[in-house]
């Protein structure tokens, strides 16, 4: 196999990669801007700057020359190279920083320059603490500055679009956003306008940059160029803790982080995944954060008071032993994880009713063939896996209104909108609900209110539209103590490296709410249904071990990338 | 100082005769151009037997013509780059861009000899399989474009450029392409950037034009002086054009001389003439009969020669290597003993400033940062200090862009300095600390 050194250690290679990915690959850090595994080479940072050789051939006979010793003469570029633009050959000699007084100098002069014109509001940029040019700097760059002049002076906050603002003087020119619309959205939408050092990224007149994927540029620009119009000024990143997620505005699933402060969620970033959503995410999958914090309920209740959680428990159960089980309509929720979805299918099974439907939320036109999808709720292939059907809401309304369907039995979902349920059916109907927002307007006539944990304060599974099943973990506390849900907690820097005294917790904004796989259970239990589970992860284990279209989904098989489960049909 | 011993290499320079700007009446109208002769090298090879399109490059190879861009670059060599041809296109970008301070020699041939230039296009494509010739002239030569596209016109009307060519199965499109005034699209990438209709930045090499050129296709791009060239070495030889001026250098060239002398202009001689011949005789001197303090020889990026340096310099890549400069393009530029060099580096940086492209860091932020330091060297406010970062600043940008205009940056300032420090020192603000000068047993000490 051909070999590269690198800073004098010898590695294999195959193919034909090109030096700065190689080095990210193998754990060699090279301090870049521009480069972006996902789009083209422009070289124009010239920030990975690195020295480079190649065995010398005799220029008549093309073999490989060799000193007294017999090792292979190295003949070095003239000039350093750009380790994102240079192919690896075999036989090839690289000095980086680590080893190359010449290539510190280089990046040291580099980011002298990259500096001299960049405003140094740190204290007030959005991107400070995760900010690729602070970062490099302090690891790479200069003490100080030789700089004494006015800096450029260019346009300041710019709204180029309705969810993106730019800061012409913090952008450094890497044409990262501009090569993102041409080749990753291909909305066209940036290109650099002015020359030299005015240079800044701007829509063509008349236009704005309003493309659906448009955020996405936020998290590549490597300073804070451009910034959220929704997120601006709102937190610092420090602030913040991050868990890795999923977000639920459609059906893709593209994999998050959630950031979270004074549990509340701030806003949602990609995660890399390169099975589902690459490095990217849909603008509606980031801005779909305010149903978490905003309109939760209060705690459970008993027709319209409020209530504690094992009167709640113990009027449900009540209900539900109060009719025939025939009687029972269950409805399961592609809003809800597949472990609740399960355990519903599980109580209506136990109680001899008849399997949960599911509510199905399609709005025809609003996907793409990239991340957005018409499906609306994130895990309908959890429900039609687990043997849901999709409901006939006429036919459900029908039997409801003749009196045949006696209680109805919610999770999360909302069957008044859905055209199942009237407002005058109400009297006549029990409805037991798990609700996530008080927006639900099933809530108001509803006998026994249980709120749900949402996707950011449970754990479980969910499976996208191609059929990948994923973890979601708690990203912001409920309001009690839940074993589970601490561990899987995600952490702040504070939480990690913080003190006692830096009194990081707080205790506003918790929802007293419970996930399904607390309040199912105790439903159950109060009927004398067998359903004692440690947690989510036993459930899932179940689930993975008993229902064949979710075979292999195990916690510790999706880890934070997901399983790819089989096609339906061919489970079965 | 005794005077070197070195002569002209352009031989009896002062009986040539030219052959780029033959002294002609409306040489730029078609039907003038082709009673002197014009069109004829085309024709003889189109349909004569002796000229395949290897041995017109062959015969190219041997007259050793080097560009006339500024890189002075073998011109055969470089179409020998060009891969076999695929069926697919290929192009042929003739460089007209020409907008470096102190050269404006294309221009002349563009006013007053178009057919020639579109005659060695046409024997270029023809040599290299080419169908489609760009010639990309910078936007402020509107006349001459517009001039040029009435001369084209009729070329194509006459046979000359276009379909089956003469009547041969070789056909020719050449587009006469418009600059928007940026000196970077004069570079080849960035050139073929902006004819693709994109912001004109340069492209990282490998690949290289020959490989992946305009639209990703093979692609040679020659300036115009050089392509002018062509015609005439089929017609009167390789061996007579090898044998024209210096010898690792041959052919004609024009001279575009400016600044203070009494004549300024382009001026056609054989390559190697002396620096000093140039101005003495050939721009009738310097203005006011005074003495020379600098010369540019080949565009405000080429290093500046002080007086002193350019005895027995020749005009021809060698001699001014040695002596520490550059041919470029050939676009000299005389300073007198009254000028301020500090004005004159404030101005030339100024321009690189003005004309970075703004893609690789070191020269979108250098070019800017070079300019602010030498206008307070010229105010008179610059530190002693000033010129060592000068220097510190010339070489973090020196090799280190994806094209050259950072180096053509850095050149000018690195050496006028260099070799016109004095006159820098002396408008810095003084020390606040006087430093007592060493006894001269220290200095040689500190030298050691």
């Amino acid at each position: 196999m051909p070999k590269v050194r690198i800073d004098n250690e010898t590695y294999e290679f195959e193919g034909r990669p090109k030096l700065l990915q190689f080095c990210l690959d193998i754990g060699v850090e090279l301090p870049h801007f521009c480069y972006h595994p996902s789009m083209s080479v422009p070289a124009n940072c010239r920030q990975c700057l690195v020295r480079v050789g190649t065995p010398a051939r005799d220029r008549g006979t093309g073999e490989m020359q060799v000193d007294e010793a017999g090792n292979p003469v190295i003949q070095y570029f003239p000039k350093l190279q750009t380790s994102c633009s240079l192919e690896i050959t075999d036989g090839m000699v690289v000095e980086t920083h680590r080893s190359s007084e010449e290539v510190a100098g280089a990046q040291k002069d580099n980011l002298e320059f990259l500096l001299i014109n960049h405003p140094l509001d740190c204290p007030i940029c959005d991107q400070a603490g995760h900010c690729p040019l602070q970062i490099q700097a302090y690891k790479y760059g200069p003490e100080g500055s030789r700089f004494e002049f006015d800096k450029v002076h260019k346009p300041k906050h710019i709204r180029l679009g309705p969810r993106v603002v730019l800061d012409g003087e913090r952008c450094i020119n890497c044409t990262r956003c501009t090569r993102y619309t041409s080749e990753v959205s291909g909305s066209h939408q940036l290109t650099i306008i002015e020359r030299g050092v005015r240079n800044y990224p701007m829509t063509p007149p008349g236009t704005e940059f309003d493309e659906p994927y448009s955020m996405n540029v936020i998290d590549i620009c490597p300073v804070g160029a451009l910034t959220s119009a929704d997120f601006r000024f709102k937190a610092r990143i420090w602030e913040m803790s991050k868990t890795p997620s999923i977000t639920v505005a459609n059906a893709k699933g593209s994999n998050c982080y959630y950031w979270v402060k004074d549990n509340l969620v701030m806003k949602v970033t990609p995660r890399q995944n390169m099975d589902v959503n690459e490095y990217w995410l849909a603008d509606e999958d980031r801005l779909d954060y305010e149903r978490f914090n905003k309109d939760r309920p209060a705690g459970p209740m008993i027709n319209g008071s409020a209530a504690g959680w094992d009167a709640a428990y113990g009027e449900a159960a009540r209900l539900l032993s109060s009719v025939d089980p025939s009687e029972v309509l269950f409805i399961g929720s592609p809003f809800a994880t597949v472990e609740d979805n399960y355990l519903l299918t599980k109580l209506a099974d136990s109680l001899g009713s008849p399997a949960p439907q599911y509510i199905r939320h399609v709005e025809i036109g609003k996907g793409d063939d990239w991340l957005i999808t018409d499906e609306k709720a994130p895990n309908h292939q959890g429900c039609e896996r687990l043997g849901m059907s999709e409901i006939d809401a006429e036919i459900a309304a029908a039997r409801i209104q003749t009196g045949e369907i006696k209680l109805v039995y919610v999770l999360e979902e909302d069957p008044v909108v859905a055209g199942v349920l009237s407002a005058s059916d109400m009297d006549a109907v029990k409805v037991i609900l798990h609700p996530y927002n008080v927006t639900n307007e099933t809530l108001h006539g509803a006998n026994v209110v249980l709120p749900a944990a949402t996707i950011v304060e449970t754990v479980g599974t969910f499976v996208n539209i191609d059929g990948h099943a994923q973890r979601v973990r708690p990203a912001k506390a409920i309001r009690g103590v839940n074993r589970t849900l601490v561990m899987e907690m995600g952490e702040s820097r504070a939480d990690r490296h913080g003190t006692p005294f830096d009194r990081w917790h707080n205790e506003t904004n918790l929802v007293d709410c419970q996930p399904g796989w607390v309040s199912l259970p105790e439903v159950a239990e109060r009927l004398d249904i067998e359903m004692a589970y440690k947690g989510p992860r036993q459930v899932m284990e179940e689930v993975a071990g008993t229902v064949d279209a979710f075979q292999g989904a195990t916690y510790e098989a999706m880890g934070l990338e997901g399983v790819r489960l089989m096609e339906i049909g061919a489970a079965v | 100082m005794e005077a070197k011993t070195a002569k002209t290499k352009a031989g009896e320079w002062r009986k040539y005769e030219r052959v780029l700007l033959p002294p002609i009446k409306d040489l730029h109208r078609i039907d003038v151009y082709e009673a002197n002769g014009g069109y004829k090298a085309l024709k003889d090879a189109i349909k004569g037997e002796k000229w395949t399109p290897t041995a017109v490059t062959d015969e190219v190879k041997a007259s050793g013509l080097r560009g006339r861009g500024g890189a002075s670059f073998g011109c055969g060599l470089k179409w020998s780059f060009m891969p076999k041809p695929d069926g697919g296109p290929r192009y042929l970008c003739c460089n007209g861009d020409e907008s470096e301070p102190g050269t404006f020699k294309d221009r002349q041939l563009m006013e007053y000899n178009p057919h020639l230039v579109f005659e060695g296009i046409m024997i270029a494509c023809y040599a290299m399989s080419i169908s489609t010739c760009y010639l990309y002239v910078r936007g402020e030569y509107a006349d001459w474009i517009d001039q040029m596209e009435t001369e084209l016109a009729k070329a194509y009307a006459k046979g000359y450029v276009g379909k089956n060519i003469l009547g041969s199965d070789f056909s020719c499109e050449l587009i006469i392409h418009k600059g928007a005034g940026a000196y970077i699209c004069g570079e080849e990438t960035s050139l073929m950037e902006s004819l693709e209709g994109k912001r004109a930045y340069p492209r990282i090499k490998p690949p290289f034009p020959a490989q992946y050129g305009v639209f990703g296709r093979p692609t040679t791009i020659n300036n115009v002086e050089t392509l002018a060239c062509v015609p005439l070495i089929l017609e009167r030889g390789a061996s007579w054009y090898a044998g024209l001026g210096a010898a690792k250098h041959p052919g004609p060239v024009l001279y575009g001389i400016s600044g203070h002398v009494n004549r300024p202009g382009v001026y056609e001689y054989p390559t190697g003439m002396l620096i000093t011949d140039l101005i003495e005789e050939v721009a009738r001197g310097v203005r006011g009969g005074k003495k020379v303090k600098a010369v540019v020889p080949g565009g405000s990026s080429t290093p500046p020669l002080r007086a002193d340096m350019i005895d027995g310099v020749t005009m021809d890549v060698e001699s001014l290597r040695e002596a520490g400069s550059m041919m470029g393009t050939a676009g000299m530029l005389v300073m007198d003993e009254d000028t301020d060099m500090v004005s004159w580096l404030r101005r030339v940086t100024h321009f690189y400033h003005h004309e970075s492209c703004g893609q690789c860091t070191p020269c979108r932020e250098g070019t800017g940062w070079l300019e602010d330091i030498v206008s307070r060297i010229e105010r008179g406010e610059g530190r002693v200090r000033d010129l060592d970062l000068l220097a510190d600043l010339c070489s973090q940008m020196e090799g280190r862009t994806v094209c050259a205009l950072a180096d053509a940056a850095a050149w000018p300032v690195r050496y006028t300095i260099d070799r016109f420090r004095d006159e820098f020192v002396a408008r810095c603000r003084p020390s606040h600390v006087a430093v007592p000068a060493l006894p001269e047993s220290e200095l040689e000490e500190a030298e050691t």
